[in-house]
């Protein structure tokens, strides 16, 4: 323990005496840290998200397909999915995207009846300021905080958005905050009745069926019963769905990996030439450390605590800064190629989630060649005799 | 060691340098048998082979044929490991250009040796001590070396190599940067370490030191080959 506590004291005074090499190598690391643990944690921050989110989403979503393109159900189809045995509850939700060519985006609208709805949202929702909208009172609407702040909305402002040939006015009456932080992204709550006007869907049809199970082993067969009785529809399982998330963010945080790959390659190429250009002054001081009693050895193990100082210092920054940039300042400049299918997004703040595994794999894929690859030039010094190294041998 | 053995024994010692006909010869069967508790100084002129020689009795090159025995031990056939330990507690070293390490204070180089066995002890903290006293060096002992003239670093450089307290003490060219002033210092430090029971193998060209005539013996080199 003495010996590598004093080894490592020298590795330290090593590594601030050759400050110019020693903070290139450190800033390069860094960087290449810091972008790859930004993929790495908003592509978990997201899964966690979307985890979260699927845990109030009905057990089946059933859907109506049209020619290939989404179209609306009936909601007399409630009242027999209902009686199914295994189903404990069936919503027609009316709900939909609403996209306002000035804002160059789209809000989500949905459509809540608030005193039937509502036990069911608040356990992930919080209003407040304001309040929810009056059952049965139209023009008004409650918006995730992130929408009302890019809006510039305060309570009372109200909005008028085009729907056809006129014009919907919704009056913001409260804000809410939600625990998954991409339901207050983009969505306005408002009653039924406005968001049937805001989209457009006539009395009697809904946008899916949301079908809640006393158990998902149910799933199968009550979705197998359904889809015999309504030949054309697609119905969503929520365990699929939670698949097909996973997958979605792997995929795309894969491909950033690998859009990344070759900033690493460069990294290690960078590492490589520095390193393995062992200096005379290097050299010289491994001729002297030799010649008054160093064996190969502590001379190996010293470069490795040098080089491990240096990628866990450099590291460290980059996965600080990484976790700084994605938790705190919304990932400028990733979120947009990650999520990507909507302006507002950008605005998103993701909980913060970090895979421990992953960033100590993160650490080995980046850290582990560099250190590697130091103790060559290393090897090769300090196995040569002191002489010829002092008197500048190449 | 027997008392009859010699401090420093070169036996048929020879180096060459490179292979095929590019090789170079700096040593040609070297035969030297330097008695403990002495001062001998090999002179020659620039590129006959001394600090060659010097370093093969250091332990610091490998020689090409030939065998070098230490205070009755043989470093020759020793693996890196074991001629490190050599080079660490049997034999210290000063080298022409003194070998400290630019960016470290003089006391950080003094117990460079002693990093890998996790620091010194009491005894070679009090052993530094008495060293920088008795060469002058204590204010200069948290002194970047880079800041120290030739002469300071000279003495720093002799008191590193006899921090271990080694029985042998090998010197490439002490007073190659030195004043007369300095020359003289030294050369009392020298005989001291002598007398008290160093042996001590300068080599040199300068007259300074090899005409003095308390070296106990003066051996020339020329063209790798130890004149008799």
């Amino acid at each position: 323990m003495r010996r590598q506590l004093a080894l490592l004291g020298f590795a330290v005074g090593s590594a601030l005496r050759r400050t110019g090499r020693t903070l290139s190598l450190a800033a390069a690391l860094a960087l290449v840290t810091f972008a790859f643990a930004s993929v790495l944690f908003f592509t978990e921050a997201l899964r966690g998200e979307f985890r979260q989110g699927l845990a109030a989403l009905p057990d089946l979503t059933v859907q109506r397909l049209v020619a290939g393109r989404p179209s609306l159900v009936e909601e007399s189809d409630a009242a027999w999915i209902a009686e199914m045995p295994g189903v404990t509850a069936v919503r027609p939700r009316v709900w939909g995207y609403f996209f306002v060519p000035a804002l160059a985006g789209n809000f989500t609208v949905v459509g809540v009846d608030f005193e039937r709805d509502w036990e069911q949202l608040g356990g992930h929702l919080t209003v407040g300021p304001g309040r929810l909208p009056e059952p049965g009172r139209s023009e008004e609407a409650v918006m995730g905080e992130a929408l009302a702040r890019f809006l510039g909305l305060d309570l009372g402002n109200a909005i008028t958005v085009p729907v056809g040939s006129t014009f919907q006015r919704l009056e913001l009456v409260g804000v809410f905050r939600s625990d998954v932080a991409l339901w207050s992204a983009d969505v306005i709550l408002a009653n039924e009745s406005d968001a049937r006007v805001l989209l457009q869907i006539p009395e009697g049809a809904a946008t899916d069926l949301g079908i809640w199970l006393s158990t998902p082993d149910e799933g199968v067969v009550v979705a197998r019963k359904i889809a015999d009785r309504l030949p054309g529809v697609r119905i969503v399982d929520r365990q699929l769905m939670s698949r097909t998330y996973d997958l979605t963010f792997d995929t795309r945080g894969g491909m950033m990996g690998m859009m990344l790959l070759p900033a690493l390659v460069a990294f290690l190429v960078l590492a490589w030439d520095r390193l393995t250009g062992v200096g005379a002054g290097e050299r010289r001081e491994i001729g002297v450390l030799k010649a008054v009693g160093w064996r190969t050895g502590d001379l190996l193990l010293a470069r490795l605590w040098e080089n491990t100082i240096l990628a866990v210092g450099g590291a460290g920054v980059g996965i600080v800064a990484a976790y700084i940039h994605v938790f705190w300042a919304g990932a400028p400049g990733l979120a947009e190629v990650l999520l990507g299918w909507s302006s507002l997004y950008p605005a998103l703040r993701v909980t913060p989630a970090v895979d421990g595994a992953q960033l100590v794999a993160l650490l080995c894929l980046v850290g582990a060649p560099f250190v590697a690859a130091s103790l060559v030039p290393a090897w090769r010094a300090a196995t040569r005799d002191p002489h010829s190294l002092l008197r500048g041998g190449s | 060691m027997k008392p009859s053995e010699p401090a420093v024994h070169a036996l048929g010692l020879s180096k060459r340098y490179g292979a095929g006909h590019t090789a170079k010869t700096a040593l040609q069967e070297v035969t030297v048998a330097i008695p403990a508790g002495e001062f001998w100084a090999i002179t020659g002129p620039s590129g006959s082979g001394k600090t060659t020689l010097l370093g093969l009795l250091g332990g610091m090159i490998a020689p090409t044929q030939g065998e070098v025995r230490l205070a009755g031990q043989t470093i020759t056939h020793l693996r890196d490991h074991h001629r490190a330990l050599i080079r660490r507690n049997l034999v210290g070293m000063v080298f022409q250009e003194f070998a400290l390490v630019s960016g470290m204070s003089l006391a950080e180089n003094i117990f460079l040796p002693w990093v890998p066995e996790g620091g010194a002890g009491q005894n070679d903290r009090r052993r530094v001590a008495g060293l920088l006293d008795r060469f002058g060096m204590t204010p200069f002992a948290g002194t970047q070396v880079e800041r120290l003239s030739a002469g300071e670093r000279q003495r720093g450089a002799i008191i590193r190599a006899l921090a271990a307290d080694p029985p042998i003490l090998l010197l490439d060219e002490p007073t190659a940067s030195l004043d007369t002033a300095n020359v003289g210092l030294l050369m009392t430090l020298l005989l001291q370490l002598r007398d008290e029971g160093k042996t001590l193998v300068a080599t040199t060209h300068d007259l300074r030191l090899a005409n003095d005539p308390r070296v106990n013996r003066v051996r020339r080199l020329v063209d790798g080959v130890l004149e008799t």
